[in-house]
């Protein structure tokens, strides 16, 4: 109990719950996953990726949840607080960068998403004769529309944030995901009762058992658990700096969580597959699944109006509260180092991700370089900084006994000191070992060049935080163990 | 749909939607008895028995830890908050006499 802080906090734990679950529900849940598991053997898939989810993603959300409350700092604040005044704080730099970069060309897709959910409230898919295909190549062509949806999902980011935590972001998750969860149970159980629907649950859930024997559906199973749940992002450090100190970690912060997150995937599988295959539409994932093939098959069905606009609505809501999420890391930290008002940060932070964001908004091939550099290596290389940073620099044990069990509503044993430490760094090494392995061959050019930026980034942000060391420090008045 | 994907998609709804729901219920009411607590004596104990007993052995293993004063500072507030408070968060019925009792 070292200093005694002020820092805004939730308001309540089910805003918390909200706000969490909804920062790691994005695109990916309902446009992905559903195709991926049924790629991917089905329910054999989903085997896997219960137990990745389980033995991975809930101990590593429960590590990052906690180191986040037990600093009450941001990214870079955090990594200050566990490696002190060095270079090695550039590490917490590097995760910052990939946020920003991530969010600026995640605002596209936020950006899609209104555009298409725009269309539902005029009623654009029912009208007769209607050509989704046209729609979305004659959008995905015009520079000009692309950018401005991109400057309206960045406005409407920092709307939310400039109200705070509480006032902001918990206020939107708290209406925004039970819609999105009433929504998608709607739109299944309209889909369900179609003629044909139950080939495509069959499609999702029937086991093929050999595919559990395949090493390419571990590691979609591993992707999905990973990339869903943005572990390690920063993300849940954040969201965990504004928890009180006594309110649970393992159970709200790692389980429901994790758990819950995957459970929105799951529903995406009720709420797509069976309308993609009671119109006979080729299963995909993607851009074209939602906004070509299901727009297709609302316009098609009876109340096509409503059903199209639950969904595009429910899609929205989804991306915006992860958007809020990634943004709301850099906001926190900047806050934090230049001593500033939040409106100051927002303003800041968003506008630097508006205008990183333009060039992906005017071409497709530049969201694309960008994705593949983040996904690929810059998310892994992030997880694999924050275990190391929790499990080894912090030490495992000290943050379980100091932090995780304090307040929790579920005792953490001591195995998960070993999954920290060991597993998970371990499994991202792995992970971009075999994106080198497997994208060398086929996109050399970008494989190099994004192996290249990162290989430069990570001495050039150290070397950052090490010049910004030498010169005095103000320490910033939100540090602090308690409150 | 055949049997096999049945049961599978049973389980997938049991393993995440039943576990979710049930998390975020246990996890509520938890919150609703800490905030009774606080209201009524104004805090309660941070630690469960099991986890108080790691915090007692991480210091008999690092008593001189430049970590242990923040952690001996946790300890004596769990003693404090055993010793002020009638009321219990966690349940101590199972507790070893030596924990549940604070000096």
């Amino acid at each position: 109990m070292t200093t005694t802080i002020s820092r805004e906090q939730w308001g309540s734990r089910f805003g918390y719950l909200m706000a969490v679950v909804g920062a790691m529900v994005g695109a990916g849940n309902i446009w992905r996953m559903p195709y991926v598991t049924g790629e991917n053997g089905g329910g054999a898939f989903l085997i896997a990726y219960f137990l990745l989810l389980y033995l991975i993603a809930v101990p590593g959300l429960m590590g990052e949840t906690s180191l986040g409350r037990y600093t009450r700092q941001g990214l870079i604040g955090t990594f200050r607080k566990v490696y002190g005044n060095n270079r090695l704080v550039g590490l917490g730099l590097v995760i910052l960068i990939f946020n920003i970069v991530l969010m600026s060309y995640y605002s596209s897709i936020v950006g899609w998403s209104i555009y298409y959910a725009f269309h539902a409230v005029l009623g654009t898919f029912t009208q007769t004769d209607f050509d989704t295909a046209a729609l979305w190549q004659d959008f995905s062509g015009n520079t000009a529309l692309n950018v401005g949806m991109h400057t309206i999902a960045m406005l409407m980011v920092t709307g939310i944030l400039l109200f705070g935590i509480k006032g902001g972001i918990e206020r939107m998750a708290k209406w925004m995901m039970p819609i999105l969860t009433i929504a998608l149970i709607a739109i299944a159980i309209r889909g369900v009762t179609l003629p044909g629907a139950m080939a495509g649950l069959e499609f999702a859930f029937s086991p093929n058992w050999e595919y559990l024997a395949r090493g390419e559906t571990w590691l979609a199973a591993l992707g999905q658990a990973l990339f869903s749940t943005g572990l390690g992002w920063g993300i849940a450090l954040t969201y965990g700096s504004y928890l009180g100190r006594n309110d649970d970690i393992p159970l709200g912060g790692g389980i429901f969580t994790a758990v819950g997150n995957t459970s929105f995937g799951l529903l995406a599988i009720f709420a797509v597959f069976p309308i993609v295959f009671a119109f006979g539409i080729s299963p995909s994932s993607g851009a074209e699944l939602a906004f070509v093939a299901l727009a297709n098959a609302f316009g098609s069905m009876t109340g096509g109006y409503f059903w199209a606009l639950l969904f595009f609505m429910g899609f929205f809501f989804a991306n915006l509260t992860t958007a809020i999420a990634i943004t709301e890391v850099g906001v926190t930290t900047y806050r934090e180092e230049r001593n500033t008002s939040r409106t100051k940060a927002v303003l800041t932070i968003c506008g630097i991700i508006w205008l990183l964001g333009i060039p992906s908004a005017m071409n497709a091939n530049i969201l694309g370089y960008l994705d593949f550099v983040v996904g690929n290596w810059g998310l892994p290389l992030s997880t694999f900084i924050t275990m190391l940073a929790i499990g080894w620099k912090f030490d495992a044990h000290r943050l379980r006994v100091l932090s995780l069990n304090r307040g929790a509503d579920l005792y953490v044993p001591r195995v998960w000191e070993l999954v920290i430490r060991y597993q998970i760094p371990a499994i991202m090494l792995g992970i971009m070992a075999y994106f080198l392995y497997s994208n060398l061959g086929q996109t050399p050019w970008k494989t190099i060049s994004g192996l290249v930026i990162l290989t430069l980034m990570i001495p050039l942000c150290m070397w950052i935080m090490n010049r910004r060391h030498d010169t005095p420090h103000v320490a910033n008045s939100t540090g602090g163990q308690s409150s | 749909m055949s049997l096999s994907a049945i049961i599978v998609m049973i389980a997938s709804i049991i393993a995440l939607w039943g576990v979710a729901s049930c998390a975020l219920i246990v996890s509520i009411r938890h919150e609703e008895r800490k905030l009774a607590l606080l209201r009524s004596q104004g805090d309660f104990e941070p630690f469960s028995p099991r986890a108080f007993r790691d915090l007692e052995r991480w210091l008999t293993q690092h008593p001189e830890s430049e970590h242990a004063p923040e952690i001996r500072e946790w300890r004596q507030a769990q003693r404090d908050s055993l010793q002020r408070n009638p009321q219990r968060f966690y349940d101590w019925s199972h507790a070893d006499d030596d924990v549940r009792e604070a000096p």
